[in-house]
């Protein structure tokens, strides 16, 4: 598809509402409507601009941040849960595990023991660009030199 | 000194590599697991020696920030180079990539930029004969 300039415009405002968290979480037609884009073209739109539904961006932006908020340490699950916008505890724990592999406590313990500067997030946990690299083993460069001379 | 390698952040690794591979066409060079994360670079087959692109968790909450400023403002984060840009923007636009732009003459290039559905925007561009 071709997006024209105001739909393109409509679908990034979409993506900053689904990252924020208003008091009674918005509609999906609401966010489409604001967007300015009718709500039955906006949901494919949108995931086909930024690869998940409006509802599956706003629950992995939600993730998102409360996995930053865990690593930091200052708040309960509870107190993240809330603030990032779930209303069930059960349900944040149930997709927090689904997303990331483990409940949201047992991230927040391990996250703690990595962090050595309070308030700082763990490097591990929140790598930069390519300093992922330098946590390759020595097997790995050699698989770079063995792939390189494969034909593909 | 040599430039063999580069970045993009995206947002699900997986999702990326598939789509990297299987809409562009690039293939896979390297897939190693780091920590909770993948490394993970793909080559174009046209130029299995030329710079592999790294494909990096947009985990850090800076490096995300900057990526979604840079689509909202339109910019692209990379470029790749074709030889029909016409018949990659009609390739592209039938395996469902939403393009914002349409391939434009640009003085020495004809560009076009598409959303990776990764969270970049990618400029296409052919040099003018």
């Amino acid at each position: 598809m071709l997006l024209k300039p105001d739909v393109f415009r409509g679908l990034c405002r979409a993506r900053d509402m689904l990252h924020e968290v208003p008091e009674r979480p918005w509609t999906v037609e609401e966010v489409a409507r604001e967007a300015g884009i009718s709500p039955f073209h906006f949901i494919r739109q949108f995931e086909t601009v930024f690869g998940l539904t409006p509802h599956q961006y706003r629950i992995r932006s939600r993730l998102s941040r409360a996995r930053r908020l865990l690593a930091a340490g200052r708040h309960s699950v509870t107190e993240v849960c809330v603030e990032v916008g779930f209303s069930s505890l059960g349900s944040f724990s149930d997709l927090f595990a689904r997303r990331f592999g483990e409940t949201p406590s047992d991230y927040r313990r391990r996250a703690r023991a990595m962090v050595s500067v309070p308030g700082k997030l763990p490097r591990a946990l929140f790598p930069g660009c390519l300093s992922l690299m330098a946590s390759l083993p020595p097997s790995a460069f050699r698989s770079f030199r063995e792939a390189s001379a494969l034909p593909l | 000194m040599r430039i063999k390698l580069t970045s993009l952040m995206v947002e699900d690794q997986t999702k990326a590599l598939q789509f990297y591979t299987e809409t562009l066409g690039f293939k896979k060079k390297s897939d190693f697991p780091v920590g909770e994360y993948r490394w993970i670079t793909v080559v174009s087959p046209e130029g299995p020696n030329d710079v592999e692109l790294a494909l990096e968790p947009n985990a850090n909450p800076a490096g995300k920030k900057f990526q979604e400023s840079m689509f909202s403002q339109g910019i692209p984060l990379a470029a790749f180079e074709v030889s029909d840009i016409a018949g990659e923007f009609a390739r592209l636009k039938r395996k469902g990539v939403a393009f914002k732009q349409e391939p434009t003459p640009a003085g020495p290039v004809t560009i076009a930029v598409f959303a990776d559905s990764c969270g970049n925007l990618i400029q296409l561009y052919q040099r003018s004969s």
